[in-house]
């Protein structure tokens, strides 16, 4: 009688602290729920020639922002990429986007040829790069859209160096939008943010 | 006498099924598609990793350490926001030889290649991998 006791005062004390173990765990899971959205970067590639290939990727924008400081290397640390004009064909990058940044909104650059055209253009808020390219057996068409508040966070840094995980943390307050588009004979490319973490 | 050692047997092995099932399994599963090919499935607990990890020789641990100390302060923040996020395919590649994906799952990092040769499987708690991380950072030179 009194091992039968003790059996059930054992398996009771070890049932709840089973449950103490598991409970704090379930209810952090639900907390991290009820925060807000979470947004997401979806990178898609699918093969248009019936191959059926497939590329997707679903980023969300938290990780991206804490991943990228973790990352050094010779170009990229502290979640800042240096810029080497050297090895950028003597532009100056920051200087481009600085003069874009500053310009009032309009088309201010189009290049148009037989073998297709390109046109940057600001406008209310968003800066727009479209490409397109004919050729005899290939014909790309890029479209590009980067929140201004975008360009203004990568220049949030030094002189010298492009602030991606302030870029990020911009990209993440805006509303869900595509963001490029490339489409040629054989693959379309679409780059998008969201609130879900799935790209079907 | 008997009835005590018993009870003691039996909560301690509660208390270690609890704690081995709330950690997790790692899981390794090979299926190669050749005639008379392999079959693996591989199941251990994941409450062992952190303390083979002790048990190592430490120069294969300086080993792994120095193959992987650029990348484990990213693997280790990697692997503690997706626990925190809500299940989801992260990565999906798919040509037509090989299906490739990597998702996360109930706490698990999975990845999935299917191919004409063999189809592996490999199912890792995410918790697992931060503590691997933390602790192989830990043990690395000073930064």
């Amino acid at each position: 009688m009194k091992t039968k006791m003790t059996l059930k005062a054992v398996l009771s004390v070890a049932l709840l602290m089973a449950l103490a173990i598991s409970v704090p765990a379930t209810a952090a899971a639900q907390a991290a729920q009820t925060t807000q959205p979470e947004r997401w970067l979806h990178v898609r590639v699918e093969s248009v020639d019936g191959k059926g290939e497939l590329v997707r990727v679903n980023m969300p924008l938290s990780l991206a922002e804490k991943l990228l400081p973790a990352v050094r290397n010779e170009r990229l640390r502290d979640g800042k990429i240096t810029i080497n004009e050297s090895r950028m064909n003597g532009v100056d990058l920051r200087a481009v986007l600085e003069a874009v940044r500053t310009t009032r909104d309009g088309e201010f650059v189009t290049v148009q040829s037989n073998d297709g055209e390109v046109r940057v253009a600001k406008k209310e808020g968003y800066l727009y790069v479209n490409a397109r390219e004919n050729k005899k057996d290939k014909n790309t068409q890029v479209e590009i859209k980067v929140p201004m508040t975008v360009v203004d966070a990568l220049l949030s840094s030094g002189t010298n160096e492009l602030d991606l995980v302030a870029a990020v943390r911009a990209l993440g307050k805006h509303g869900d939008s595509e963001l490029v588009v490339v489409k040629d004979n054989k693959n379309t490319v679409r780059v998008w943010l969201d609130s879900k973490n799935t790209s079907e | 006498m008997f009835g005590k050692v018993m009870l003691g047997v039996l909560g301690t092995t509660v208390l270690a099924g609890v704690f081995v099932a709330q950690q997790g399994l790692v899981r390794v599963r090979v299926v190669e598609h050749k005639e008379g090919g392999d079959r693996v499935n591989l199941y251990v607990p994941a409450a062992v990793i952190p303390v083979a990890l002790k048990l190592a020789p430490e120069e294969k641990i300086r080993e792994a350490i120095e193959r992987a100390k650029e990348w484990l302060p990213a693997v280790r923040i990697a692997s503690k926001e997706l626990a925190r996020l809500p299940d989801t395919e992260l990565v999906e590649v798919r040509d037509h030889r090989e299906h490739v994906r990597i998702r996360t799952r109930d706490g698990y990092l999975e990845i999935d290649v299917e191919s004409d040769r063999e189809d592996v499987q490999l199912s890792v708690p995410l918790k697992m991998i931060e503590k691997v991380a933390q602790e192989l950072h830990a043990r690395g030179p000073a930064s």
